[in-house]
């Protein structure tokens, strides 16, 4: 068995604000192997950037508390909650990088593309500005950027925003980090350089054996990239697996669901495309027992009432529903082996 | 570059000539002549030969084309007010002290202001906060004619640390240039604040972050240079009007300057003078606001104005 490289414990996250605390992530834990890809889904708000943004620290404090009892350990020795801010300054960066959802605001416009990856390098390697500079376009040619020598003295707004992607990946990889951390990094872009950005990240994984945290809610992407994945639901992981269990096996109405909303090529009908009612709940005050009872066509009696905790499915596969209790009704799943749906 | 500047360059022209042109008529709207004062002594054969000799007999289209023709060859007149010394003569003289002035004050301004700024966003809804932003109410809601006599009158002479007035030495020139940039301060120091706070909540400075740098790397290296932006562009009106000197500072402390000069002309029907030095007003005003816009795109790759490096 791998070894872990992170392993996330009980993780609550709260933003104090004005009217009340927002609980963004509550009780999230999972564990991540030394060069795995894991990829985090599920819909808007649902606290899935939040627990990505926590495991680097980069959420502003205040208003976002860590609370009590949570705890992140990085590489078996860094508990990343617990670390001075300059602890992690030598974390970040050096340790882990990130990438962001949308590469036209993410770079800083008034630098050139060089300073801004070689910043990072002279700051962890102590080096001098022109060796961090060669390795900076070292970078550049490594994520797939012709002439990188001129790209280093190019500023943002003269390249694609493909290309800024690749050169924020080229800034998450400058110190050879051992987690990189991509939050939606191909919502902002269109699809053919959205495939060409998952290529390149699993390139990547292969050559240096980084693990990475994927982050969306495009579920061909984590299709194409991941092996495990995090199904997550109102600051909740609500199911999480091996890709094939996640995606042949679906036990949580909530991953049904998603699955259902994925658009094939090979339905057979012209049906509209199937989407989940509702919204999520709102966190200022999260409801007492499963968060998506309101929104779940199965919901029993006991699922507005209490949390149901995590069922095992197998080792590696677990699922927050009542529905794997051995009381529970047999329910036939709207979906067959793979998303494809019934009629 | 050049065909940019070029084409800035004739706007400016065109600029100057429209406010040539509109002061030129404005002022003779203005009432009396610039011989009032002393008309009552002079017997009216020999006004009618100044006034002759001056030109302003004739009809004032005629006088209005002898002036532009005479400026373009940079002859800007004799001031009726002393009759011995030029247009030219007068402002180079008093605008030495404006600029000096103008400029160090500028400079308090731009040091003090930029800094009480990025402390107060740093340092949002704390008390560094409310105590820049407190400093910068008291310079925006105490105007200069306030500030001026009180400084002169507490610093200069009851504790006698400062000179209160005059333009001699090095230490004449410290009160009437804090007096200058008190409202100056304020403006930039807000400006500032909203700017950096605007700039920190920006996706690229969470990049800058979680490349592991230190707070005040992010600081100084991005935030700084692009909070200052909006800044820039500011600067160029505000310059303007510093160096040109705010009268009511210039008459506390009598510093000869532009200021004084200007309102003098006016209330003697001083016609040159009040041209002259509204033309160099103005072309200070669209030289600074040029230079501004160079400026701006050096400080911001992606406005640079034509053409790469």
């Amino acid at each position: 068995m791998a070894k872990p490289i992170l392993e996330v414990n009980d993780l609550r996250v709260s933003f104090k604000m004005y009217a009340g605390e927002v609980q963004a992530v509550r009780g999230v834990s999972f564990t991540l192997n030394k060069g795995e890809v894991l990829a985090i889904v599920g819909e808007s708000g649902c606290g899935k950037s939040v627990t990505a943004q926590t495991i680097m620290r980069l959420n502003p404090t205040p208003p976002s508390i860590i609370k009590e009892g949570s705890s992140i350990l990085f590489d078996g020795k860094h508990e990343i909650t617990k670390l001075t801010n300059s602890q992690m300054e030598h974390v970040r960066g050096e340790e882990m990088g990130m990438i962001f959802q949308d590469p036209m605001t993410s770079l800083n416009p008034t630098m050139t593309i060089g300073a801004q990856i070689s910043e990072g390098i002279r700051k962890h390697q102590k080096v001098k500005k022109v060796e961090a500079l060669l390795r900076a376009s070292d970078l550049l040619a490594l994520v797939g950027i012709s002439n990188p020598h001129e790209r280093l003295h190019q500023y943002p707004h003269e390249l694609s925003g493909g290309m800024r992607q690749r050169v924020m990946i080229a800034i998450a990889l400058a110190c050879n980090p051992k987690l990189l951390i991509a939050d939606e990094p191909t919502t902002a872009l269109d699809v053919t350089i959205q495939a060409q950005i998952i290529d390149l990240l699993r390139d990547i994984q292969k050559k240096t054996e980084t693990s990475i945290i994927i982050i969306t809610h495009d579920l061909g992407v984590v299709a194409e990239i991941a092996q495990r994945v995090l199904v997550m639901y109102a600051g909740r992981v609500v199911e999480q697996g091996y890709l094939d269990e996640i995606f042949y096996n679906p036990q949580h109405p909530y991953t049904w669901g998603l699955l259902r909303s994925v658009p094939r090529l090979d339905s057979d009908t012209k049906s509209a495309l199937v989407s989940i009612p509702g919204t999520p709940p709102d966190l200022f005050a999260p409801p007492k027992g499963c968060a998506f009872a309101a929104r779940c066509p199965y919901a029993m009696k006991v699922c507005t009432e209490i949390d149901p905790g995590h069922f095992r499915v197998s080792d590696t596969h677990s699922s927050a529903c009542w529905l794997l209790h051995e009381d529970a009704p047999n329910v036939e799943r709207p979906i067959e082996a793979g998303g494809r749906t019934h009629g | 570059m050049l065909k940019y500047a070029v084409r800035r360059i004739i706007y400016m022209i065109i600029t100057l000539w429209v406010i040539v042109t509109a002061t030129f008529f404005l002022m003779k709207l203005l009432p009396g002549n610039p011989f009032a004062n002393a008309s009552a002594k002079l017997p009216p054969e020999a006004l009618a030969i100044i006034i002759q000799q001056y030109g302003l007999d004739q009809p004032e289209w005629k006088q209005y084309l002898k002036y532009v023709v005479n400026i373009t060859q940079g002859d800007f007149g004799v001031s009726y007010q002393y009759p011995t010394r030029t247009v030219a003569e007068v402002i180079s003289k008093s605008f030495q002290a404006s600029l000096e002035l103008g400029l160090e004050s500028l400079f308090l301004a731009i040091i003090v202001g930029l800094t009480l700024g990025t402390v107060a966003a740093l340092k949002h809804n704390k008390l560094g906060d409310y105590s820049a932003m407190f400093v910068a109410l008291v310079g925006i809601s105490i105007p200069s004619f306030v500030v001026g006599p009180l400084l002169s009158l507490y610093v200069g002479v009851k504790a006698g640390w400062l000179p209160p007035g005059l333009w001699d030495g090095p230490e004449h020139r410290i009160m009437p240039a804090i007096a200058l940039s008190f409202g100056t301060i304020a403006i930039l120091a807000r400006m500032m604040r909203a700017s950096m706070l605007e700039v920190s909540s920006m996706d690229y400075i969470k990049t800058a972050k979680s490349k592991g740098l230190s707070t005040t790397a992010v600081v100084r290296n991005h935030m700084v240079r692009n909070a200052i932006l909006p800044v820039v562009t500011i600067l160029g009106p505000i310059a303007v009007n510093v160096i040109t000197g705010t009268l009511v500072v210039e008459r506390i402390f009598a510093v000869p300057g532009l200021g004084a000069q200007f309102v003098e002309s006016i209330y003697s029907n001083d016609y040159t003078m009040i041209t002259g030095l509204t033309l160099f007003y103005a072309s200070i005003l669209v030289v600074v606001m040029f230079v501004t816009d160079i400026v701006y795109g050096l400080v911001d790759p992606r406005i640079r104005v034509a053409g790469r490096r």
